[in-house]
Parts: C-alpha cells; sequence; structure tokens
C-alpha cells in the first residue's frame, strides 16, 4: 500500500504539470528584452534620425543595422548622398567612375533600367526620411511647445526636401503623409510641386531664423534656398507629357511647364540677404574642420556659408557613403606618393571627364595638359581659378579611353579630410569633414540664371553682380562684364562641380537626355559622346515598389 | 491439466529451492555459428549475471528452475528456461531490422514494421565509429533525401543538412533536430561551427530521420524541414561494467591546389606585358619606358609557392573512452571523448573535451523506467583567417615571405606590399604567411545538454502510461581576438577584442499514452503538452591596441581611450522566445494489416502576434502490409511489402535573420559611430523598426506514397518514396509599398513553392556465411524546386536577387524557377570557342576591327540593343537533380573493407574564385594601385583582359558542379583475446576523402549555397584506428 502511495504522489504531481500549463500559455506574450531597442518613442532621438537619414546608413555606424532594404550588398554603397550623388554626377558631363558594379557601369554610361540598385536605394532612402517623418509628426501631433514647433517645422522641412529629390528624380511618385498599411497613390510630378511649394511656405515660420539654429539644423535660409531651387526648374517639374489612359489614370494631353523666374529670384535674394555670406576661401569648405569652431577651428571660417550641412566625424558619425565617399573615391595612393587627403582610404573611382575640365580651361595654352600640374589651382594668369582643384600630374591623363583605368581623367583634390588649421583630424580612416550639401554659393547663380531668363530683379540687384560674387572669390581677375546662360550654366559646372546637382542643371538647360546637340565624353557609352533617349530624364520607379503597389505606373519608357 | 503443473511446480520447488547446479554453456550466432563474446547472461528475477568470454563461453550457477536472458547488442533476447541442465548451446537471431524492432517517432516509439510514415532509421555501423567527429558525418549520404554538405575543411566546421529540398525561403531550411526528447534550438553554440558538435558520435545508438509530413507533424511548426531524432546508447540492467576504446591517429592534407605562376612564369608574363619600348623617341614613348621599367623593377627574385606556404599536413587524434553496464537494476554509461583536430592551414586547430553519463533505472518491476542524460562539452578553437585561402592564390610569387630588409621591420620582418611612404598599401594582396602568424583568433565554448525522461505504466491501468521529459540547454561561447600592431590588416593600431554568445534551451513535455488490443483492433491513443523557451544573450569589444588622441586635447595621456574602442555595453544583445503546443496522436490497427495513424499539434508562438499566435498541424496516414494478407503470407515469398500514404501539413516560424518580434513596434537606438551631432553634442538617435502585425506561420502540405519491399527475410530491403510539398504563407521579406512601413521591404506571409521527389533505397546482403558477409546500400534521390509565387502584385519578371558575389548578385528567386536560380548574362563566343569579353580587341594584331561592344558579348534578351541588368536570364540552380550514395561492407574471417561512395547529379556552381582571377590584362597584373597579383594558369587559357567588369556576371563562371565522391575507403582486422584484458579489438586503416571525380575546375564541387569563394579545401584524411574492447 506504501508503495501505492507513493506512486500516487508521482502521479499526482505529472497531474499538477498538466494543470499548470495552460499558465505557461501566457509565457507567449512577450515583450522585447533585447536592451538595443524599445518601445517607447523618443522625440528627440527619433528628431535626430531624421537628419541622419541623409548621413549615415543603420544603427551601427559605418556599417550595421541597416535602415533600409537594398539589392546593394554593402551597406556603404546605399547610402543616401552617396546614391543621389552618383545619380547626379555619374550621369552628367562632370563625373565618371573606374568600378566594375553594374549599377555604376550603367550610370556611366546613361544605361540603367528599373533595376538599378543606386536609383533603386536612393528611393528607399528618401521614402525613410519621409516614412520617419510621418511617424514623428503624427507623434507629436497638437503638441505646441516651443521646442517641439520648431521640430515639427523642420521635420517637415526635410520631408519636403526629400519629396523634392524624389520630384526631381523619379517625378511621378507615391505619395503620402501617414506611415498606414494602405499603398499610397502615385502623385503626377506637377500636383507634386504644389504640395513641396505649400509645405515650404507653410513651416517656414515655425523655422529658427537665420543662422540662430544649432549648428546641424537648418533654418528659414535653408527653406528659401530649396524655394529657389524648386522654382528655378519649376518648368521642367511643371511640364505635362502626353500620357494614355493606365488602370490608374486618364489619357492627359502634353501641356508646357510654367516658369517661376520671378519667385526664384525673390527667393535667392534672400539668402543672399541673410547673415550668410560667401566664405573668403574656397577649399575651406571642403576641409574636415568645415564646421569652423564647433571642429575646434580658429582658420576654417566655411560655416558662414553652408546652409545645411550633413555631419561626419571619424568616431562619432561614421559612413561609407557620406564625406569619406566623396574624398575615398576620388584619390588614390600611387606609389611614390604620401597620402595627403587625411584617411587612409583610396578607392580610385570617381575622377573627372575630360569635358568638365575644359570647362575652366576652354582655351587652354598648348601643353597645358600635359605640364604634369599636380595642382591646376597653381595655372596662373587669367585662367587662375581657384575651384580648379584638379591633379593634372602626369600620373593622369585628360582623356578617358577606358573607363575602368582610374588614372584616365583628372583626379579630383577638391575633397579632404585634412584641416585648415592643420590639426590631426579624428580618426585616420574615417572623415571629418562634412558635406556642404546647401551652401549660400548657390543662390547667387540661382539670383543670375533667374534674371537673365526673364525674372524681375529684386531691389535692383542685378545679375552680374550677382554672378561676379562667386566669380570674384575664384579669381579676382575674371569677373565678367556680360553674361548669357550658356556662361551660367559652366560656371555652376566650376562651382559645383561633384556636388551631386549637376543633372538637374543639365536638364534644365535641355541638355540632359534627347537630342540635345551637347555630348560629353562618354555620354551614352560611347567615347566621343552619343544621345540617349529623352525619357531618361527621369529615373523609372523601382521594379519592387512598382510590384508591390498596384497605384503606380511606371514612367515612359522604361 | 493446468491445476496438476502447477502443484508439480510447488512440489519441485518445495525440493529444491535452495539446491544450485552449474552450468556451463556458449553463445553463438545462430546464423554463422560464430560464438559472441561479450553477451550478457541473467537469470531472471535475480542480480545473477555473467558475460560471455572471448569463445563465447559462459560457466554460472544457477536454480535448476531458473530462466536465463541472454542478451548481446543487435541481436534479438532471448529466454532459455535452465531445466536442469547442465550445459546449453545458446544461439542468437540477429536483429534483421536496425535498432531493433522499434524506431523512435515523435513522443514515442513505433514498431518498424507499423510505422506509416516516412522514415528512416539508422545505426552507426560500429565498425566506423571513429571515423566521425561530428555526429552528421555517420548519416552523410546513407540516407536517401537527405543532403549533407560540409561547410568546409575548417576543423570542427558546421555542416548543412537538408531533408527533401528546402520548403522555405528566408525562414530556416535546417531540419529539426532532436536530442534525447529534447529538440535543439538550431542556433549552434559560439566558437563552435557545428550543431551537433555536443554529442560524442561514439554515444549515438541511432538516428531516426523523419520525413513526411504524416511523420513530422507531431512536432509542428517546426517539422516543415524534417526531423532528425538522436537516442544515446545506454547501459544494461545487471551487467557488468564493459570498458572500451576506440582512437584514431589522422594526417590530413591538401586534396588539390590551384596551380597559379610560379615566380619564373610570372616574370616572363610581367616581362611581356610590360616591355618598355626599345628606342624611345617620343615622349609618349619615353614615359611608356619609365613607367613599363619600374613595374619590371617591382619583381622579386625568388620562387616562392604561397598556397605551399600557407598549407601544412595536418595531424590529428581522436580518443574515446566508454563503461557500460548495469548496477543493479540501474544500467549505466559513462563516456568521455578528446579531440585534437589540426587543420591543413597553418595555425587552425581545434580541441574539444566531451563527456556523457547516461543512468536508466526503473523501479516498481519497470512500471516507472528513468532515463537520466547529461552531456557536456569543452572545445577550443584556434581559427585562420580565411582570407589567406585567395591571398595565397593571388600574392607574388616571386617575393620571399620573409625580408631582413630594415623596411619590413614595422610588419614583422614579413614581406609586404607597401607604398611610397613605405607605409602598408592597404589595397594590396597581404602576406598570407604573416597573416596566419599575427592573428590570434581563439574561441573557447561550453556546452551542456541534459534531460530527464520518466515514463510510468500505472499500476491499476497498465495499458496507460505517462511520460515527461525535461530537458535543458545551455551554453556560453567566447572569442578571443588579437592582432598584432605590426599585422598589415591593423597596422599600426592593432586590435584586441572579445565576443560572446551564451544562451540556454529549456524545454518540458508530458503525454499520456493509453494502448488497448480488443480482438483485431488495436489502439494507441497519445495526447501532450509541450513548453519550450529559448534564450539568448551577447555582445563583444574591440579596441586598438594603443591609444590615440581621443579627446582631441593635443597629447595622448591616460584622459584618453583606446582607438576605436567600442565597449560592451554598446553591443550587448538579448533575445527569447517560447513555444507552446499540445499535441495527440491515434494508431489504429486492424488484423496487423490496415495501420493508420492521425496527429494533430496545435502551437503557440512568441514571435506571432496574439490573434495569429496559434497554428494546427494535422496529418494522416494510413499502411496496408499486403505481406501480412492470406494470399501473399503462404507463399512467403515478402518478408515485407508495406504500402504507405501520408498527408500532413506542418509549420515553420523560424527565421534566425529576422529577430524574435518582427511583429512588435519597437524603436532601435543607435551606437557610437551612428551618432547625429547638433552643434557640438554626440546625439543618440532612434529609430522606428518595420514590423508585421499580420505575420503567421509558414505551411506546408506534405503528400507522400510509399513502398517498402523485404525479401528473403530481409535479407533484401527496399524502398521507394515519392513526395509532393508545397509551402504557402511563405515566411518571405518581401516589397511593401513605399510609405507604409519604415522599410521598402518587410517581413510577409507572401509566396508559395514546392518541392517534388522521388526517393528510393535499397540495402541487401549478397552473401552472408561464416566467414564471409557482405553488407551493400543504395540511395538514390531526385527532388525538384520550384518557386510558384513571389508576391502579392501581379507585375510580370518581379525577381528577387540573391547570391552576392564581390561583384555583384549572381542568383535570384522569381516564379517558375527553382529558389536561388543562377541569374547571369548569356555569354557569346568566338570563332574559337573562346568568351568573348566587352571592350577586348576584336583583333589583337589589327587595332583597326575595333573593339567587341556589349551586344558582342552577351546575348541581347529583351532585343533593345542594350545589355543592362534586364537581359539577364535563368540558368540552373546550386541544387542537384539526383543525388546518390552507395555503401558497401565486406567482412571475411577477421578482415573487413568498406567503402562509402556518393554522388550529386545536375547541381551547378558560380566559380568566383574564377571569376575574380580572371583578368590577365596589364591591369589584373600590376594592379595600378601598386601590386602584382598571381593568376591561376588555367585563368591564362581564357585570357580575359579585365577590360568589362560585366564579364563576372556571365554564365561562362556557372559550372556544372556534378561529382562522385568517395567518402571513405576501410580496411579493418578484428582480434580477441589479447594480453589477457583485451577481450577484443579492430585494428584499421581508413582514408577520408581520397578522390572526387568531376568536370567542375574549382578546388571542390561540393559548397553549400552553390558560390565557389576560396573555401578552406576539405583535406583528405588518413586515419589509423583502434578499437579495444576490455
Amino acid at each position: 500500500m506504501k508503495k501505492y502511495i507513493k506512486n500516487i504522489s508521482y502521479i499526482m504531481s505529472l497531474v499538477c504539470i498538466v494543470i499548470f500549463a495552460p499558465s505557461c500559455v501566457n509565457d507567449l506574450n512577450v515583450t522585447p528584452i533585447n536592451p538595443k531597442v524599445t518601445q517607447t518613442f523618443n522625440q528627440d532621438e527619433v528628431f535626430a534620425k531624421a537628419y541622419a537619414g541623409f548621413a549615415i546608413t543603420g544603427q551601427e555606424g559605418p556599417a550595421g543595422n541597416i535602415d533600409i532594404d537594398t539589392e546593394i550588398t554593402d551597406e556603404g554603397k546605399s547610402a543616401l548622398y552617396r546614391c543621389l550623388w552618383n545619380c547626379n554626377e555619374l550621369t552628367t558631363d562632370e563625373a565618371i567612375c573606374a568600378w566594375g558594379d553594374a549599377e555604376v557601369i550603367e550610370l556611366n554610361t546613361n544605361t540603367w533600367s528599373s533595376r538599378n540598385p543606386t536609383s533603386g536605394s536612393i528611393y528607399d532612402r528618401f521614402y525613410f526620411v519621409i516614412s520617419i517623418s510621418n511617424h514623428f509628426l503624427e507623434k507629436t501631433a497638437g503638441m505646441t511647445d516651443a521646442a517641439t514647433v520648431k521640430q515639427r517645422a523642420e521635420i517637415r522641412f526635410l520631408r519636403a526636401l526629400s519629396y523634392y529629390y524624389l520630384l526631381d528624380l523619379f517625378g511621378n511618385v507615391p505619395f503620402t503623409e501617414v506611415v498606414s498599411l494602405i499603398p499610397p497613390k502615385q502623385i503626377k510630378r506637377a500636383a507634386l510641386f504644389t504640395y513641396i511649394e505649400k509645405e515650404l511656405s507653410e513651416c517656414e515660420a515655425d523655422m529658427y531664423e537665420p543662422r540662430t539654429a544649432p549648428y546641424y539644423r537648418v533654418d528659414k535660409v535653408a527653406n528659401w534656398l530649396l524655394r529657389s531651387r524648386l522654382y528655378l526648374n519649376a518648368e521642367v517639374y511643371t511640364a505635362v507629357p502626353a500620357t494614355p489612359a493606365s488602370a490608374n489614370f486618364p489619357a492627359v494631353s502634353a501641356s508646357p511647364g510654367t516658369p517661376r523666374w520671378n519667385d526664384a529670384a525673390i527667393y535667392a535674394k534672400k539668402v543672399i540677404d541673410s547673415p550668410y555670406k560667401l566664405n573668403p576661401s574656397y577649399k575651406q569648405l571642403f576641409m574636415a574642420d568645415n564646421a569652423g569652431s564647433i571642429d575646434g577651428s580658429s582658420i576654417n571660417t566655411a560655416p558662414q556659408e553652408i546652409i545645411f550641412p550633413i555631419a561626419a566625424d571619424g568616431v562619432k558619425t561614421k559612413s561609407w557613403g557620406a564625406s569619406l565617399f566623396l574624398i575615398g573615391s576620388t584619390h588614390i595612393n600611387i606609389t611614390g606618393v604620401t597620402p595627403n587627403w587625411g584617411t587612409k582610404e583610396n578607392w580610385g573611382g570617381n575622377r573627372a571627364r575630360a569635358t568638365l575640365v575644359k570647362k575652366f580651361f576652354p582655351n587652354a595654352p598648348a601643353g597645358l595638359f600635359t605640364s604634369n600640374k599636380s595642382d591646376l589651382t597653381t595655372v596662373g594668369g587669367a585662367l587662375k581659378d581657384s575651384r580648379a582643384l584638379f591633379n593634372g600630374s602626369s600620373d593622369f591623363s585628360l582623356n578617358i579611353t577606358t573607363i575602368s583605368e582610374f588614372k584616365q581623367g583628372y583626379s579630383i583634390i577638391k575633397f579632404t579630410n585634412v584641416r585648415a588649421d592643420g590639426k590631426p583630424s579624428h580618426d585616420p580612416q574615417f572623415t571629418d569633414m562634412d558635406i556642404p550639401f546647401m551652401r549660400a554659393a548657390e543662390a547667387y547663380l540661382t539670383y543670375a540664371e533667374a534674371v537673365v531668363r526673364g525674372g524681375a530683379t529684386v531691389n535692383g540687384y542685378d545679375a552680374l553682380t550677382a554672378f561676379n560674387e562667386v566669380r570674384k572669390r575664384a579669381n579676382p581677375a575674371t569677373v565678367k562684364t556680360s553674361i548669357d546662360l550658356p556662361t551660367i550654366l559652366d560656371e555652376k559646372a566650376k562651382e559645383f562641380f561633384f556636388e551631386g546637382q549637376r543633372r538637374t542643371d543639365l536638364i534644365r538647360f535641355g541638355k540632359y537626355g534627347g537630342a540635345t546637340g551637347y555630348t560629353w565624353d562618354w555620354k551614352g557609352g560611347t567615347v566621343a559622346g552619343s544621345n540617349f533617349k529623352a525619357e531618361f530624364n527621369l529615373f523609372p520607379l523601382p521594379a519592387g515598389d512598382l510590384n508591390a503597389n498596384p497605384n503606380l505606373d511606371q514612367n515612359p519608357g522604361y | 491439466m493446468r491445476a496438476l503443473a502447477t502443484v508439480l511446480a510447488l512440489f519441485a520447488l518445495g525440493l529444491s529451492a535452495n539446491a544450485q547446479i552449474t552450468v556451463s554453456g556458449i553463445v553463438k550466432d545462430a546464423k554463422t555459428g560464430e560464438p559472441i563474446l561479450g553477451a550478457s547472461i541473467l537469470e531472471k528475477g535475480t542480480n545473477n549475471g555473467i558475460i560471455t568470454n572471448f569463445d563465447g563461453a559462459f560457466t554460472m550457477t544457477v536454480t535448476p528452475k531458473g530462466t536465463l536472458i541472454v542478451r548481446y547488442l543487435g541481436y534479438l533476447p532471448q529466454e532459455i528456461p535452465v531445466s536442469g541442465k547442465t550445459t546449453l548451446v545458446i544461439q542468437l537471431e540477429e536483429n534483421v531490422v536496425a535498432l531493433g524492432e522499434v524506431v523512435a517517432i515523435g513522443y514515442g516509439t513505433v514498431k518498424k514494421n507499423d510505422a506509416t510514415g516516412s522514415i528512416t532509421a539508422i545505426k552507426p555501423d560500429k565498425l566506423n565509429r571513429g571515423l566521425a567527429t561530428n555526429a552528421q558525418d555517420l548519416i552523410t549520404g546513407k540516407i536517401a533525401g537527405v543532403v549533407v554538405t560540409s561547410s568546409d575543411g575548417t576543423p570542427g566546421g558546421g555542416a548543412t543538412i537538408r531533408i527533401r529540398g528546402g520548403s522555405s525561403l528566408n525562414a530556416s531550411n535546417d531540419p529539426l533536430i532532436v536530442i534525447d526528447g529534447l529538440a535543439m534550438d538550431n542556433q549552434g553554440i559560439k566558437g563552435v561551427a557545428n550543431l551537433l558538435s555536443a554529442v560524442n558520435p561514439n554515444d549515438i545508438e541511432s538516428f531516426t530521420v523523419l520525413k513526411d509530413a504524416s511523420a513530422t507533424a507531431i512536432y509542428g511548426s517546426r517539422a516543415s524541414n524534417g526531423v532528425i531524432i538522436i537516442i544515446t546508447k545506454k547501459g544494461e540492467k545487471n551487467s557488468k561494467p564493459r570498458i572500451s576504446y576506440d582512437g584514431t591517429f589522422s594526417v590530413s592534407t591538401i586534396r588539390k591546389e590551384i596551380k597559379v605562376l610560379t615566380g619564373d612564369e610570372f616574370r616572363k608574363v610581367v616581362n611581356n606585358l610590360f616591355p618598355g619600348v626599345a628606342n624611345p623617341v617620343t615622349d609618349a614613348e619615353k614615359s611608356v619606358n619609365k613607367s613599363d621599367s619600374t613595374t619590371r623593377s617591382k619583381l622579386g627574385k625568388a620562387n616562392t609557392n604561397w598556397q605551399d606556404q600557407v598549407y601544412q599536413t595536418a595531424l590529428s587524434q581522436d580518443h574515446n573512452l566508454n563503461i557500460m553496464g548495469g548496477y543493479k537494476n540501474i544500467p549505466y554509461r559513462v563516456s568521455f571523448g578528446y579531440t585534437n583536430q589540426q587543420g591543413i592551414i597553418k595555425t587552425s586547430n581545434f580541441e574539444r573535451f566531451l563527456g556523457s553519463v547516461s543512468l536508466s533505472p526503473s523501479f516498481f518491476d519497470d512500471h516507472l523506467k528513468m532515463n537520466l542524460n547529461a552531456k557536456g562539452m569543452h572545445a577550443k578553437n584556434r581559427y585562420a583567417d580565411g582570407g589567406v585561402v585567395g591571398n595565397a592564390l593571388s600574392m607574388d610569387p616571386t617575393q620571399q615571405v620573409t625580408s631582413s630588409d630594415p623596411l619590413y621591420a614595422r610588419y614583422g620582418g614579413y614581406w609586404q606590399w607597401l607604398t611610397g611612404n613605405n607605409r602598408i598599401n592597404t589595397n594590396a594582396t597581404n602576406n598570407p604567411v604573416a597573416t596566419l602568424n599575427q592573428k590570434s583568433d581563439i574561441s573557447n565554448s561550453n556546452d551542456f545538454i541534459g534531460s530527464a525522461d520518466i515514463d510510468y505504466k500505472f499500476h491499476f491501468l497498465p495499458e496507460m502510461r505517462a511520460h515527461l521529459n525535461l530537458g535543458m540547454e545551455s551554453s556560453y561561447g567566447i572569442q578571443n581576438l588579437y592582432l598584432d600592431t605590426v599585422a598589415a590588416s591593423d597596422a599600426p593600431f592593432g586590435r584586441k577584442g572579445w565576443d560572446k554568445i551564451s544562451k540556454y534551451n529549456k524545454s518540458l513535455n508530458f503525454y499520456l499514452q493509453y494502448t488497448k488490443e480488443l480482438g483485431k483492433h488495436n489502439f494507441d491513443i497519445m495526447g501532450g503538452y509541450e513548453w519550450q523557451h529559448f534564450y539568448r544573450d551577447g555582445s563583444n569589444e574591440y579596441q586598438g591596441l594603443v591609444k590615440t588622441d581621443t579627446n582631441l586635447d593635443g597629447v595622448i595621456n591616460s584622459t584618453d581611450d583606446y582607438y576605436n574602442h567600442i565597449y560592451p555595453d554598446k553591443t550587448r544583445f538579448a533575445t527569447e522566445n517560447y513555444l507552446v503546443s499540445f499535441f495527440g496522436r491515434l494508431n489504429y490497427s486492424y488484423g496487423g494489416k490496415y495501420l493508420t495513424t492521425f496527429t494533430l499539434r496545435n502551437d503557440g508562438s512568441s514571435r506571432f502576434n496574439s490573434a495569429n499566435r496559434w497554428g494546427l498541424f494535422p496529418a494522416a496516414a494510413l499502411a496496408w502490409k499486403i505481406n501480412e494478407e492470406e494470399f501473399l503470407k503462404e507463399k512467403d515469398i515478402f518478408s515485407d511489402l508495406k504500402l504507405r500514404l501520408g498527408y500532413g501539413i506542418t509549420g515553420q516560424q523560424d527565421f534566425p535573420l529576422l529577430g524574435d518580434y518582427p511583429y512588435i513596434p519597437v524603436y532601435t537606438t543607435s551606437i557610437q559611430g551612428a551618432f547625429y551631432q547638433f552643434d557640438s553634442t554626440y546625439v543618440t538617435t532612434s529609430r522606428p523598426d518595420a514590423y508585421n502585425a499580420k505575420l503567421k506561420w509558414e505551411q506546408t502540405t506534405t503528400w507522400n506514397a510509399g513502398l517498402d519491399i523485404g525479401i528473403l527475410n530481409n535479407r533484401i530491403t527496399a524502398s521507394l518514396d515519392y513526395y509532393y510539398r508545397v509551402t504557402n504563407d511563405l515566411i518571405n521579406v518581401v516589397s511593401v509599398p513605399s510609405g507604409t512601413n519604415f522599410r521598402s521591404k518587410v517581413i510577409s506571409n507572401v509566396g508559395s513553392l514546392n518541392n517534388k521527389g522521388v526517393e528510393f533505397s535499397l540495402t541487401a546482403k549478397p552473401v552472408a556465411t561464416k566467414d564471409f558477409s557482405w553488407d551493400v546500400s543504395y540511395n538514390l534521390t531526385y527532388n525538384k524546386n520550384m518557386i510558384t509565387k513571389l508576391t502579392t502584385g501581379s507585375q510580370e519578371g518581379y525577381i528577387v536577387e540573391t547570391g552576392g558575389t564581390f561583384q555583384g548578385q549572381v542568383q535570384a528567386h522569381a516564379v517558375g524557377h527553382p529558389a536561388n536560380s543562377f541569374y547571369v548574362y548569356e555569354q557569346k563566343y568566338d570563332a574559337n570557342g573562346k568568351p568573348i569579353e566587352i571592350g577586348a580587341p576584336k583583333d589583337p594584331k589589327n587595332t583597326a576591327a575595333g573593339n567587341y561592344k556589349d551586344i558582342d558579348a552577351f546575348v541581347d534578351m529583351n532585343h533593345d540593343s542594350i545589355i543592362n541588368q534586364k537581359d539577364k536570364y535563368f540558368y540552373h540552380n546550386q541544387n542537384a537533380d539526383f543525388t546518390m550514395g552507395l555503401s558497401s561492407k565486406i567482412i571475411y574471417k577477421n578482415f573487413d573493407f568498406s567503402f562509402t561512395l556518393r554522388a550529386s547529379i545536375g547541381n551547378y556552381m558560380y566559380n568566383q574564385v574564377e571569376a575574380s582571377y580572371l583578368d590577365v590584362g596589364k591591369k589584373g597584373i600590376w594592379n595600378p594601385l601598386g601590386f602584382f597579383s598571381n593568376k591561376p594558369a588555367y585563368s591564362f587559357n581564357t585570357n580575359f583582359q579585365g577590360t568589362s567588369t560585366s564579364t563576372f556576371l556571365s554564365d561562362y563562371f556557372v559550372q556544372d558542379a556534378s561529382f562522385l565522391r568517395c567518402d571513405n575507403i576501410s580496411i579493418g582486422y578484428s582480434f580477441k583475446n589479447l594480453f589477457k584484458v583485451i577481450s577484443g579489438g579492430r585494428i584499421y586503416v581508413t582514408v577520408q576523402n581520397p578522390f572526387v571525380f568531376t568536370k567542375y575546375k574549382g578546388v571542390d564541387p561540393e559548397i553549400y549555397g552553390g558560390i565557389d569563394s576560396n573555401k578552406y579545401p576539405r583535406p583528405m584524411i588518413s586515419i589509423l584506428g583502434l578499437s579495444l574492447t576490455f
């Protein structure tokens, strides 16, 4: 009997386990225990992430815990600035890249498809910023404290800026102001133009007054500069091409765009009149201490010109796709030369097409291009230009017969991780140089162009004066006495080469896709240069989104 | 009559209660007549027992009316009444069905003959013990439908197991592995690549592979990719301690090197490519002359075979000792194992200690049985830097390994490519010997697996059993890295640090089972509950060896930190998940001929939202034992003839790369390196992560039809299975409309794929005589995988590119193609059959002929006269159409000879090794970044000039990697009664991986994933082994 009692106690304990089983079902209600994640909305940190979306690629830096999904296997290659730069520079008369990545080759030779991972990544990066912005605005809706009001205005600006680039690159894109499971509708380019204009106008009042924002945050001047850029391209952006009916849209007939030269001039002039000024030294804009006093530099005064810097720091803010990309990809370690660009990275990829160099030296004396000058800003006389930051030494040739040969084409020495004050930068590999994403010089050339194209002058400030402000810094001896549109386009190349703006300018001047009468070396994939189709003025919507979202029509020609 | 017998028995008992007689006898194999040594003989109901000696003989004192129980592993036990006899000849029948009559299935066992599902049970061949360092080596090539691919030749390296092809895309395709009742978590242990490392192959009693859903559905949510049940060995009741030893010494050598240019050949190539100009006149000619002579001046004078410098002949040893027996009614088994494996890449080494204890006591007349298992492992693994495999190919063969030039003192005296300022050229190939010697990367790992199995047969209802299994695995692994400041990769700061992961996995399952026979009706009903908890955390810390001016005050002092210091509090992660399940099974058979099985499992996973958390997984199977029918029974042709039909639904919820909380909206905070700056303050950022609140189970439906045949008393057995598996609601990372989530791709239940296949296996004993026996087994598998749906959208031509190589992706998923098909350009060839390269001259002797354009080199698939990514096409895939295995074992007297062959037909490989060294043009040989690169000899036959990087994406590099491999050949000699203490043993010589027949150009045609990228080569291993029984 004793034995049986013992047995029964075994059975009882087993039965108990069965009874307690349902309580274990509650174990299925987990909350994340990972210390790196939280379920709480941290307003300041999410706000900072919207800015960081322009600078870094994930939450670990320089790579790791990536923000987006990309067809590019290497996280750094999917960075916002890097992809934007590749789309706007490699496809133009300025830059060409030696690397073999298929997406780079397609951009070099203007043969991309809807599966190009670079144009796909830039699309995803901007929608990432847009989704974060939408989420931030939803979470802070109705808050009226001063700090939140400013943050919300800046977030609206960053969202408008993202939509601006989508407008510029892709034209007709999905549009949403909320994060919800309902697939967004496609917005046509002209309507998106109107939306961006409205947003910028609405958020302006709550933004910081000029130069009162903490450095790296934007103020009203950024808003004005973006608006002047929007208006300058208004004719392109609001033009409607003829399109047949689709499942999503009725047929439309073509209508020309509406130019806004007056508005372009007005907002450019507001920038010119703001406390932002041209920095006397062009070179300082692209150096490791270009945050000036914030970088502990008493020499570098670049912040007076930089309206919207994209931050980088060799230790704290690291990316393979921001300023390190600009510096690393444009340099190469040649045996016998000590690296003088402040990082050990030297990827030998992006360099100047001959067309770009010739903009600086259109009537170059014989022998200039074989004169073995490792810094073309030292070319003297009337050709002198402090922006001609090319390495024209005998290691490099001006002309490019093989795209994959970096040493064919002059190397760019514009971007460095060296400090103007000579102190060491934070890290021997990752860079401190901030990208001067928006800077005041643009307003001068925008103003000049808008007025030359027929815009009214503001307070009698004439186009030539504005133009010559920029010119004077490069070489006071070369100020012009008259200007025309081709001169302005060439001046933009000289002032902004390799700063990710060229494609937009060429399209506005009718010199990009289509039968333009303007070619550059390797345009369309031929050494002499050949036209590519006009439809390439817009990039294709990525195949992935087109498939996922039934509301989208592909851009014509893809 | 009965009463009379009872009276007589009582009478006899009364007379001779204490009388004892001495019985002597011999135990023999019934078929061969061979004496059996080590058989245990136990007088029933007592503790009186003995073991047969070398001649199979025994002598013991017993009661004349007693009964002897005779047992020996692999034979059917026999009960022999003594009946007063004093000499006995006992003949044991070999147990022809492996594993005895019983095979393990989920939560229980079943008689092999009564199994209704597609189940393969194998027992490791005792002649082959000691050959395997890892448990899965024992089943490689042995089971139809199971493909085991070792990851590479790294000592202690891992393997990928696939059962009937992969049923998932982004979720795990690994089978569920259950060790002594504990379902493992498949995550492995830090520092030990192999999931099964903690199990000593010598301890394994049996493997059972459950393949079709009717067998696996009892494991519900984790069963879509099959289940492998491993049972370890146990002692026997009332048996004397038996000690045995298995040990091997082995020598590993590289099986195949890639032939690259020697120093002399390389110098010739360089001199031809950079000849200079004979009498330079123009500036251009002078410039060429100068640059060519500079290039030539970089050549060294040596003839170094870098592969020889990197590889070594490796020595390894493996020792196992085990003691098994039964102390009274407590059977026990204790084992120790020690492995020390050198790798064929210098410095790599794997050392492992294993211990296990198993106790299986039973109480109350076997009503209560317990099974207690504990297994422990400690492993120490030194990794060699995998980069040396490639660097040994491309390193300049004209340079010495070391140099006395003081320039190189900064880099430890090893010759390296330097830049103009005599610093390391970071773009150049690093000296692989320096890499090996200057890097210490050592992991230390500990693992414990414990399980307690308690089975109680109710006293008042013996048909009812209650079964409780408690199990846990706990492991901790840390990997320590140290790189000297002279190491090229991290000069001048050096680097050190550690990375650790600890985890545990706890499980409890309980079930009740009721078995009842009612005339011809047999019922077996089981119902149970399971709870599992998986937890993992980890962190790492890395830093330079020297301090830098991190606070930027101009001086380096104690207030500064080490270069690039990453702190563990910033890298720590932790994650957990739970599974709760209810399950049941009904087995019903009628007349021993018609068998049915129904199972049902309801699984709850913490990886899904409460609304989608529970998944119901049913299965049913029918079997008809045709040989039991009257019309066949009499003819006695078939010892087994069974038709099986099965259907079931299984699930998948394991997506290791996607985390445990895919449905919970969270924010990820950034760590240093991903801070953002406002004014002078670096702020942490917080990112809302993508999530899918609607995520649910992936479901695989399987249909299976099978036929088992056994003839000549099962001397020949065969099985044939056909299966069709469809996976729906694939857990898949797919594009979602931009703006609807925080990422453009989100884990979702989108897509379908299917696998169809046929499996055939055959085992035969063509010869079975006293002196000569021959066993042979063969298996064949055909599997075809196909994606049928990939998106929610309807757009045609949607493709998900996968398979990243150094120059872009070469594989893709698409509807109508197998998963991970190669997705490349179709190469065009010139009149001589050589592949055409974009940009290469059409005629090297006549520059006027111009260069090849892109459309000359690749087929313009969409006829738009542009070659871009839209011109790629689908071309074969990594998975074989057919896989086969053939094992043979011959025993002649004391000698044995065995071998295992394995073949794979129709599997293709992207030869990334060939692609990465294709450029034998000027830039390929002398990189403009300032260094020479050596090339494989075959690259000069193809003669690509590196004029286009699109060449990398050509189908030219997708090569047929079908192969026939010999896994091992073994010759052994068995002996008996040595030096009195050794009762028996065997000495053997084995060669593992002696040959591979393949057309594939690379080193090894067998690489999981289909992309060949300078893997650690699998060695050929020559083994001398010894097994002893004391």
